[in-house]
């Protein structure tokens, strides 16, 4: 499965990776969002991960892009406390799930797995 | 001759000395960049080396020997294990569950817990307020006594970062200090304190009763958050009589919490304790009939609207009663011919905001 991860937390961006690569997914990285958004347009992704708030672009407008590009693709929208308007907003653009920070990789893991039905 | 040959033997000198101490000042302040540089350098380096250690262990990747080696050789140098407590702490702040085990297991494997401490025990406050943040980050509990005793030291950066420390330790327990504590609380403080209570024991309430009597302001409003975060029911009627308080901050933060436990008495005592309120206190009356949206208040509204003497109550009260379906009532009004300018602009700014 091809998975992007969209997160400007190094620790967070590397961890998850190494989680999903030992899982067996093959996985696109992206520190900002305009980054992001490019690689959706380019690509057909199985699964994508990103932060809210993101450099050049958040993940609000990451979740708008893959709506205006009609791209179908389960999106898990990674939150930090206080954010629950946005994450709001997240659902109403189309994310399927949400996870706060802190989160549990473990969890993320379990939560594509379940989206993904796999 | 002589002389002019002396005092030009001086200058060149002089003139040699001075450039010297030119040179002297121009490798000093290179000496200085490069070390600043190399400081940069070696704390980014560093952070590589200390956040791909984390997320090894985090995510249980194959132990590589020749990384490992390098690992321990970098943990002798002091700066580099003070970076690697600072890391981690901010590591644990992203990570939950077995993550964050593992990011507190490597805190105990590489003993990070010394540094800690000596830092908790020096004299400068930013260094104590760090030591307490990292050995409470990292769950040590036997700090606990040591960290209570800070509880009373005079310096904001120490005193506060104890009380998170002893709430993120005990939870509601670690609350306390609130009982003797005379400073003000910010805040920033208050909002901290409470994101990291999740419970409030059931015999809490002698507690509480005691909070919102203090004399400390600042401790009060903090209780009025705490009740309106639990819904705390039990306490009305002694939230009611802090409508009487002196500070104007306590009534307003009254209103919001009785608002937000509210019952069918409510509105009738928003509506007869409106008077008496100063105008910051009526504003936020009229803002939790907002949010309350109970008919009950549609006549008082009227009258605030047609005959209070100032505009930011009328204003807010026009918007309050287009929000219980008023309308009709505002355009009536401003259609009248005896109505003055004023009020014909406040209510169509009202019903222009609710089509916004």
């Amino acid at each position: 499965m091809l998975i992007l991860i969209a997160e400007d937390d190094e620790l967070i961006l590397r961890t998850v990776e190494h989680k999903l690569v030992k899982e067996g997914h093959e996985v696109v990285l992206t520190r900002n969002g305009q980054e992001a958004i490019e690689k959706i347009e380019e690509s057909d992704f199985d699964l994508i991960v990103t932060d809210i708030m993101m450099p050049f672009a958040s993940g609000i407008e990451i979740l708008s892009a893959i709506k205006r590009h009609g791209k179908k693709v389960p999106v898990i929208v990674l939150s930090s406390m206080g954010q629950e308007e946005v994450v709001v907003d997240a659902f109403d653009l189309g994310a399927s799930d949400f996870m706060v920070k802190p989160f549990s990789p473990n969890e993320l893991i379990l939560r594509i797995k379940r989206l993904t039905n796999r | 001759m002589n002389f002019h040959h002396i005092v030009l033997h001086e200058l060149i000198l002089a003139i040699i000395v001075v450039l010297i101490l030119v040179l002297l000042l121009i490798i000093t302040v290179l000496g200085y960049s490069f070390y600043s540089y190399r400081i940069l350098h070696n704390r980014h380096t560093w952070k590589q080396i200390i956040e791909y250690k984390i997320m090894e262990t985090i995510v249980g990747s194959d132990r590589n020997d020749e990384q490992d080696r390098e690992f321990s050789k970098h943990l002798k140098e002091p700066s580099f294990r003070l970076l690697f407590l600072e890391v981690l702490v901010d590591s644990g702040r992203k990570f939950s569950g077995a993550a964050k085990k593992a990011i507190n297991r490597l805190f105990y494997d590489f003993k990070l817990e010394d540094e800690a401490w000596r830092k908790l025990r020096q004299r400068k406050a930013y260094l104590v307020a760090g030591g307490i943040q990292e050995l409470a980050a990292m769950n040590v509990e036997a700090a606990i006594p040591e960290i209570k005793a800070k509880l009373d030291d005079d310096r904001a950066a120490v005193y506060q970062e104890a009380q998170y420390a002893m709430v993120s330790f005990q939870g509601y327990e670690g609350l306390e200090f609130l009982a003797h504590f005379d400073k003000p609380l910010s805040d920033w403080q208050q909002l901290r304190l409470l994101s990291s209570i999740h419970h409030i024991p059931e015999l809490s309430d002698v507690q509480v009763y005691s909070w919102l009597k203090s004399s400390n302001d600042s401790v009060v409003i903090f209780t009025l958050r705490l009740i309106r975060k639990f819904r705390l029911m039990t306490f009305y009627p002694a939230i009611y009589a802090l409508l009487d308080h002196l500070a104007t901050a306590v009534r307003v933060q009254a209103i919001r919490t009785m608002q937000a436990i509210e019952n069918s008495a409510t509105i009738g005592q928003f509506i007869t304790c409106f008077d008496q309120q100063p105008i910051e206190v009526q504003l936020e009356i009229l803002k939790s009939m907002k949010l309350a949206r109970s008919k009950e208040s549609e006549e008082f509204l009227k009258e605030q609207l047609l005959n209070h003497p100032k505009v930011s109550i009328k204003i807010l009260a026009a918007e309050v009663l287009v929000v219980l379906d008023g309308g009709q009532y505002l355009r009536e009004i401003s259609q009248k011919e005896d109505t003055y300018d004023e009020l014909i602009q406040i209510i169509k700014h009202a019903l222009q905001e609710k089509k916004c």
